[in-house]
């Protein structure tokens, strides 16, 4: 099976551009320490209100927040290789197309998992521990990386659309927020205006942090846990589907 | 079987531009084989339909005998690629782009370790190997491009430009490997500037213009085509452009024998005439009669580079080519 073996060599290119770049990675996990280190601590009196620990609430939260940051840089990285040729030099190889996209994305779900895994490591410096111990991690962890595969697709398939990194940049930075704000990441939807509650309810990054808030605060919830896997493989779908598209059109 | 094969190739573009008008060649097995032309002259567009990274719109085109369109897979296997722009991943080591090349040609364990390694010692990057190739120098980096077009031993090289940018020491470097390539039988295809080395190497080549190929042929038939030696007239006021000064010229020597053809280019006016030495008094003395002031007169038998003047009405500037360069493969698109 080539492809399988062509995916994982795509993989490990990208995991060594990763290393080699310790500058991406600290950029951006410094946001989600600075949440994890500042944010909680401005807003604990939050707890006080929410009834909870802070910093045991807003972890899903930071945690869903680093996924959908760093997994939209990942359009940016495909318009670097097709402005370079790079792209152009594999689709003359025998290479499989789809484990150049696989890759990619496998990549990005890697990366997701162990930016994670750090914030979820500080954060238990600060005492969080999940309710549901060392699987609830692996589970944590699953789950973050599988939403940030699926939304790495929205961001390849901007960059192989406009093959601008400043665009996929823009669009990443005038989306993070408002997106973040109006989810359930850093609040109760009981604290929102009421308009606000009804975007939160549909907002996927709200699904996404319910399901691991969950597992850090209260147990297995089948009901939150089985929504999330709904509604990132809808995304999945959808924005997958739309790289594909879009990769054959520069394919062809 | 020939290496290349295509008839009646056509490339229209989405916004209706035709980049390649129905152009047929062949190229032989282990040629080597100059594909010539201006900038814009589709070049670049027929090299990427060959090397299956673009479609073409009609036409047939066997490439190392399999259709680029119905077997695209077993064409890339038997293919290597060189880009106008140096492409490698500038992260990784020399070492490593190679090995991801043979990688993703399914070479694997020794067989590829020593492969990378043979290559490496070739290309003179043995001791920067290891090191990544941001820090590479640009022939560096062009040689380690080279080289990993080459491990998978294709049987075919396309080649678009390879030595543009680069400085003499390095082009001269590059030109010896392809030429001991293509003695040890590997098929050169290859686009460039330079039209001496294109003399002194390709059996054969093909001059594009405007997307149809307007000559083909060995350079020693394709100079003889001329038949005459080249005057080179130059004007005082510089370049007399498509003025009067030019048309008055012309006319002047439309009054002499023995011309073959007179052939406006940037320097002032080219004349093509058997035994060009003898026309040159007669040239002068119906210049000054006529009142026109000559600034140079030049003679010289043909080189390729009057072939390209004559099939295309321009020369070519390798150092004016190398700033208008695009520098995207897909971003925007050269012809």
């Amino acid at each position: 099976m080539t492809f399988i073996s062509d995916t994982y060599y795509m993989f490990l290119r990208w995991m060594k551009k990763l290393v080699r770049n310790p500058i991406l990675l600290f950029f951006s996990l410094f946001q989600p320490i600075i949440f994890l280190l500042l944010f909680t601590q401005l807003f604990s009196s939050f707890g006080v209100l929410l009834g909870v620990n802070y910093t045991l609430f807003a972890t899903a939260g930071i945690v869903l927040q680093n996924a959908f940051s760093s997994a939209f840089q990942s359009g940016t990285a495909i318009v670097d290789d097709i402005k370079s040729g790079f792209l152009a030099k594999i689709l003359a190889t025998p290479a499989s197309r789809a484990s150049i996209l696989l890759g990619r994305l496998l990549s990005d779900a890697f990366r997701v998992f162990a930016q994670s895994l750090i914030i979820l490591l500080l954060a238990y410096g600060l005492g969080v521990f999940p309710a549901t111990g060392i699987l609830g991690y692996i589970l944590i962890l699953v789950t973050v990386a599988f939403f940030g595969l699926a939304w790495s697709g929205i961001s390849l398939a901007l960059g192989l659309r406009t093959k601008s990194a400043e665009t996929v940049f823009g669009i990443a930075g005038t989306l993070t927020f408002p997106l973040l704000f109006m989810s359930t990441a850093l609040m109760k939807p009981q604290l929102m205006p009421t308009w606000m509650q009804n975007v939160s309810a549909y907002n996927p990054i709200s699904f996404a942090v319910n399901a691991i808030r969950d597992l850090i605060m209260t147990g297995y919830v089948w009901n939150s846990f089985s929504q999330a896997y709904g509604v990132i493989s809808l995304i999945a779908v959808l924005t997958l589907g739309a790289t594909l598209y879009e990769f054959r059109k520069v394919v062809s | 079987m020939p290496a290349v094969q295509v008839e009646n190739l056509v490339k229209t573009y989405g916004d209706g531009t035709q980049a390649v008008k129905g152009i047929s060649f062949k190229v032989d097995e282990g040629e080597f084989f100059g594909f010539l032309g201006p900038n814009g002259a589709g070049k670049s567009t027929t090299i990427k339909i060959l090397t299956t990274l673009l479609r073409k719109t009609s036409g047939l085109a066997n490439v190392a005998g399999h259709d680029i369109e119905h077997d695209p897979q077993k064409v890339r296997k038997l293919i290597g690629v060189q880009m106008q722009d140096t492409v490698i991943d500038e992260d990784l080591t020399g070492r490593e782009n190679l090995t991801l090349q043979g990688h993703l040609h399914q070479m694997h364990g020794e067989e590829l370790k020593e492969r990378v390694n043979t290559l490496l010692k070739i290309v003179d990057l043995e001791n920067a190997a290891d090191k990544r190739s941001a820090y590479y120098s640009g022939g560096m980096k062009k040689r380690l491009d080279l080289a990993s077009t080459l491990v998978h031993r294709p049987k075919i090289l396309f080649l678009d430009e390879p030595t543009t940018g680069l400085d003499p020491q390095s082009r001269a470097t590059v030109w010896s490997y392809l030429k001991e390539l293509n003695q040890e039988g590997i098929t050169i295809f290859i686009t460039t500037q330079y039209l001496e080395e294109v003399d002194r190497l390709c059996r054969r080549l093909a001059i594009l213009d405007h997307g149809e190929i307007v000559a083909q042929g060995s350079p020693s038939d394709l100079k003889s085509e001329i038949g005459a030696d080249r005057i080179t007239l130059g004007f005082e006021n510089g370049n007399p452009g498509a003025g009067a000064l030019k048309d008055k010229a012309k006319q002047v020597l439309s009054n002499l024998g023995g011309i073959t053809e007179v052939v406006d280019s940037d320097e002032g006016i080219v004349i093509y005439v058997k035994n060009g030495g003898f026309l040159v008094p007669d040239i002068v003395r119906a210049f000054d009669g006529a009142g026109i002031k000559l600034a140079s007169i030049g003679v010289s038998s043909p080189t390729l580079d009057d072939v390209f003047l004559k099939h295309t009405g321009r020369r070519i500037r390798p150092e004016e080519i190398d700033k208008s360069r695009a520098s995207g493969m897909f971003g925007r698109r050269r012809r």
